[in-house]
């Protein structure tokens, strides 16, 4: 299906450069990125696209950014160019993390300072930071992986027991940019004990039935942790595809595996001074709490876990006289780890976040094969991943669409603001009529904010036997709410209003752009059009899209500068509408929603 | 103009071109629209419409609707009062405890006892929360109680449950599947819903299909058909795809056609870039309909216009409740998306839109109570009590009560059993169906049977009903929920056999749960 669909892909920006570009080709015997003319059999086109893998041209180069960061910026561009994608991936794996908790702490203080009398930071500052680093972070693969394990680990503040806590969500983040680069194994477990994760599926505090009483465990995290971060529910080949025993599906898990499974994951709550009740069900003893226990791992309470026989998965943890919370817990996540479910389940997840909705069963078996290898290596599945010749070229199957705060992070990143506040105020982007209808964080339930094997209904994408999880945001509001927020974003700027900032009157939004590059532009449409697509769109717009565009820009008429020069401000006004026309139009077309 | 879709396009050219007479052929598309409306809506006989609330996250429907005998109330108060947080509610008649913790049983104060018409030898209450339901159900006749609904594929006893062989829903117990399962009848994957495939049955009646599905509750498959699609309203209206009023942008005419034709062409063969465009197409045709068709939500039939400045539905008293915990008024997402439903109703009703027939879905989430169910499930409960008051009342207001049917929809029941400060994924619950249709006062299905769990082997053995944890084995199935919804639509027997794919395997006597008057 994906083979025998290789688009053309090069529509450069001039005639010259892209005869130049063909011409460079030939002299090279031909291959690169265009699949389109001598190259037939899939091999051969492997074979081209690992050959030209480490050679990247400015568009290539850029569509490896649309899947390995926020967007690409002339900067990661130029260095994607000059390294190749292998040696760029290496480099960035070694770039520490800039820690978000800490840049939550400092807002906090800095607000407290200015104000002994407020709560302090919230929530806001958790988004402040996130785009900040996703607009300027020079980690951006990591970031970006973080990003895409926050959508696989889902907690989420749209449940208060979690949005109550922003400084706890800004190390939940620091977590996945730290493990989301170690281990799956490693991983798993550090996610499975963060105090945020205990809450938001309510396991911390979860204690052994009663048998007295008939009271049960909590199930939860049992459920999910196999249903969405492991093993899904049902058996799957190594290639990701669904192993159709003789009567179709299989379920991997029943009601009895939850079960069981629930009775491990119980025993565990706060860190605390004690391992005492008041210590595990109120997280503190003699009125004294840990500052620290929204973040620090949730701990063992022997005497909370249950002794009972525990069976799940296959594995059998024998009834005892001593409760073994730790022992117990190893077992569990080691089964979960070891399961034949997990490399292809949580490798076609991270193909779906960053490359394509739509893998080959083939791409997704050879990075189970990595996953397995590595002993579930995640940088080697990663790098596994974007050097993929099915990533590497385009095909009229593959991509996937954009979701709204990847659009954003793009265009923040192709056209990058400053901050008046210097704390990169985007806010809150929940609302779908009038901003983007999704925030980092915030998905309605522990299911993301769309689910990986989603189909719209009645769709060509349905009718292509195509999945499009994205597409589970997309209807009518949605679509006229981006257009509209990124149409006031251009003339407003970006983020939340501020009034003053340190005395400084500023009365605008906080994220600015000076555009006198475009404006210098806007006198000659196409040049305009050509300079705004190619940051967007990487070599995709076709010449009907940019005539299409440059057609309508230039239809807002420029006025002749008067001799007293008095029309100045009616010239500058009508370059800057120039301007935005030709964003907010690329920025609404089919061409960069979705990411090919 | 794409606004028509397939088979009811070719209504509307014949239709047309019979009104072209009347109206012009140079009539703007929405004036023809209305037109068309009035005439459809005499000949189908009336305006209809049904509305699926779907509580999102599995509603512990045991603690919605209680029976009170002395049986079942022992067996509910010795199972839920479980250390560390007791989820077991107070007998009716209990003062609220003013100095007892927010949400917790004793706060909130006694269950609300009500008197269905039929007994079934027992009796019967509803949550705390729910004083505007109890109204509705005991006074105003106007609300039913389906007592254990879920996903069955035919009648099914214990003993057939626990047969492997014996054939059940995939899936059950999980959120997702359990969701799709309601609304499309099959596990995530099926992508058909029922609600949508009404809709494909009744396109005949509307004059364009674009408004037959409508949600104001996010994007759901219950809503989409093999012909219809959904049309996802905001609950402000439609809104206007980049351009303003005069279809400029940045103050050029030229770029907001270029916009317009921008996005709903494709460049590419890519599906994806299809499927955005037909969705974009779609934003800007029914908003150049609505933009006209809607009354203001400031309208008293809707809202309450502000004394000065802009109207803010969230400020909007009759979209407030009160918050149980906090005591505080605060806006209720629910009526929000009720507001916008019944002002697209009222266009409905005055021809407005072409249709005569509509399916809405609105949601309402967070009911996944694993813990401080409490007072999690006070909130909703709350909010669900004052969006239907809302929606009643305004729909009275417009003189629709009889066009109206709102149905209760929720991925499954909990478990019987707590697990300390809440329940886990069951099966079956209880739910309500709501309108002036609707035979009100009432149950319609036998009410399960509440027992003890047995301490020797940990099962529910005392009740036919019960499976592990005390969870539903539904008795009435959602095949029979929607069939009887499907007929009171105007759809005949077959038309519901053809939607309801389990609904043959229920006794024909069955398949109308006899609900409506």
């Amino acid at each position: 299906m994906i083979e025998n669909n290789i688009l053309r892909i090069s529509n450069p920006v001039s005639w010259l450069t892209r005869i130049a570009f063909a011409a460079l080709l030939t002299a090279c015997g031909g291959g690169g990125t265009d699949g389109s003319s001598s190259i037939q059999t899939a091999d051969e086109r492997r074979a081209a696209a690992a050959a030209s893998a480490d050679r990247p041209t400015r568009y290539t180069a850029s569509r490896f950014l649309t899947q390995a960061s926020f967007g690409p910026t002339d900067y990661d561009t130029e260095v994607v160019m000059k390294l190749g994608y292998g040696a760029w991936i290496d480099r960035q794996f070694t770039l520490p993390a800039t820690s978000h908790r800490a840049q939550w702490e400092a807002a906090d203080a800095a607000i407290r300072a200015a104000n002994p009398a407020s709560n302090g930071a919230g929530q806001d500052q958790v988004w402040e930071s996130f785009w900040s680093q996703a607009a300027n972070g020079p980690d951006q693969l990591r970031l970006r992986v973080a990003y895409a394990l926050s959508q696989i680990f889902v907690i989420s503040a749209v449940d208060g027991n979690i949005g109550n806590q922003p400084r706890a969500m800004a190390d939940w983040l620091d977590l996945l940019g730290v493990k989301g680069l170690t281990t799956y194994r490693e991983l798993l477990e550090s996610v499975a004990l963060h105090p945020l994760m205990g809450l938001y599926l309510s396991w911390l505090k979860n204690q052994k039935a009663d048998q007295t009483t008939g009271r049960i465990p909590d199930q939860n995290f049992a459920r999910e942790s196999m249903q969405l971060f492991s093993i899904g529910v049902v058996k799957l080949n190594p290639d990701g595809t669904r192993d159709l025993g003789m009567g179709g599906a299989v379920e991997t898990y029943g009601p009895n595996d939850v079960a069981g499974l629930s009775r491990v994951y119980t025993g565990y709550s706060w860190a605390c001074g004690a391992r005492n009740a008041s210590c595990f069900l109120n997280g503190n003893t003699g009125g004294v709490s840990d500052p620290d226990r929204y973040i620090k791992p949730m701990v063992p309470y022997p005497q909370y876990h249950s002794t009972e026989a525990k069976s799940f998965l296959g594995a059998s943890i024998p009834a005892s006289t001593a409760a073994d919370p730790t022992g117990d817990l190893k077992i569990a996540l080691d089964t979960l780890a070891a399961h034949p479910n997990t490399p292809p389940f949580i490798s076609q997840q991270l193909i779906q976040r960053l490359v394509t909705s739509n893998p080959s069963p083939a791409y997704v078996r050879e990075v189970a094969a990595v996953f397995i290898g590595s002993g579930g290596d995640l940088k080697a599945v990663v790098k596994a991943i974007l050097i993929h010749p099915e990533a590497r070229l385009q095909s009229n199957s593959g991509g996937k669409l954009r979701e709204p705060v990847l659009r954003l992070s793009a265009y923040l990143r192709a056209f990058p603001h400053k901050s008046d506040s210097g704390g990169f105020k985007v806010g809150n982007t929940d609302a779908v009529a009038t901003s983007l209808g999704q925030t980092p964080l915030r998905s309605p339930s522990v299911f993301n904010f769309y689910r990986p094997g989603y189909v719209p209904p009645g769709t060509a994408t349905a009718a292509a036997g195509l999945v499009a999880p994205e597409m589970q945001l997309v209807n009518e509001t949605s679509v006229s709410g981006w257009i509209n927020y990124m149409r006031d974003n251009l003339t407003g700027g970006v983020g939340q209003f501020n009034g003053t900032v340190n005395g400084v009157a500023y009365n605008r939004r906080d994220l600015q752009r000076d555009w006198s590059a475009e404006i210098a532009l806007a006198s000659t449409p196409t040049d305009l059009v050509n300079s705004v697509t190619d940051r967007l769109l990487y070599g995709l717009a076709s010449d009907d899209l940019r005539a299409l565009i440059s057609g309508a820009v230039a239809k807002i008429a420029i006025p002749v500068l008067n001799r007293a020069g008095t029309n100045q401000p009616a010239i500058d006004a009508a370059k800057r509408a120039r301007v935005n026309s030709a964003v907010l139009l690329t920025l609404a077309s089919p061409e960069f929603l979705s990411q090919k | 103009m794409n606004i028509l879709h397939n088979v009811s396009r070719r209504i509307f050219l014949r239709r047309s071109a019979a009104l072209t007479a009347v109206v012009g052929s140079a009539a703007p598309l929405a004036l023809n629209l209305a037109a068309l409306g009035s005439a459809a809506a005499q000949s189908a006989g009336g305006y209809r419409a049904v509305v699926c609330l779907f509580l999102y996250g599995g509603n512990d429907a045991f603690n919605m609707v209680l029976p009170t005998d002395a049986a079942s109330w022992n067996a509910y108060r010795t199972t839920r009062t479980q250390a560390p947080d007791p989820i077991a509610l107070l007998p009716a008649g209990t003062l609220p405890n003013t100095a007892a913790a927010a949400g917790s049983p004793a706060r909130l104060g006694g269950i609300l006892p009500i008197a269905p018409l039929n007994l079934q030898g027992r009796s019967f209450a509803l949550h705390p929360q729910l004083g505007a339901v109890q109204k509705l159900f005991d006074t105003d006749k106007r609300l039913a109680i389906l007592p254990n609904v879920g996903p069955l594929i035919m009648p099914t006893t214990k003993v057939q449950y626990a047969s492997s062989t014996f054939p059940k829903p995939l899936r059950l117990f999980s959120h997702n599947d359990q969701q799709n399962t309601w609304q499309a009848l099959g596990p995530e994957g099926t992508t058909r819903g029922w609600g949508g495939r009404i809709g494909d049955l009744l396109a005949a009646s509307n004059s364009t299909s674009l408004f037959t599905a409508i949600t104001a509750g996010g994007n759901a498959v219950f809503l989409d058909g093999d012909v219809v699609r959904q049309y996802g309203v905001s609950t402000n209206g439609a809104v206007p795809l980049g351009v303003d009023s005069t279809g400029k942008l940045y103050g050029s005419a030229d770029v907001g056609a270029a916009l317009q034709r921008l996005v709903t062409t494709t460049r590419t063969t890519h599906p994806f870039d299809a499927d955005l465009s037909a969705v974009a197409g779609r934003a800007i045709d029914a908003e150049q309909v609505l933009r006209t068709a809607l009354r203001t939500p400031s309208n008293p039939l809707f809202g309450t216009a502000p004394a000065t400045g802009a109207y803010s539905a969230a400020n909007d008293p009759k979209l407030r409740y009160v918050n149980p915990l906090t005591g505080l008024e605060a806006a209720n997402s629910l009526a929000l998306q009720f507001q916008v439903v019944a002002r697209l109703i009222d266009a409905g009703m005055r021809g407005a839109t072409g249709v005569t027939r509509q399916v809405f879905f609105v949601s309402l989430g967070g009911f996944d109570t694993h813990d401080l169910q409490n007072r999690n499930q006070a909130v909703l409960m709350a909010q669900l009590a004052q969006g239907l008051k809302y929606f009643d009342t305004t729909l009275a207001g417009l003189g629709a009560l009889n066009q109206v049917t709102t149905f209760t929809a929720s991925d499954f029941g909990r478990t019987f059993t707590s697990n300390g400060d809440g329940t886990d994924h069951g099966w079956g619950g209880h739910h309500f169906v709501m309108g002036g249709a609707v035979k009100g006062g009432d149950l319609y299905g036998a009410f399960p049977v509440l027992g003890l769990k047995n301490a020797s082997n940990g099962n529910f053995d005392s009740s036919p009903d019960q499976l592990g944890n005390g969870s539903l084995l539904p008795n009435t199935s959602v095949d029979q929920l929607g069939a009887t919804l499907a007929g009171w639509f105007g759809l005949s027997a077959s038309d519901a056999l053809s939607i309801f794919p389990n609904l043959a395997n229920f006794p024909a006597d069955q398949r109308n749960l006899g609900f409506f008057a």
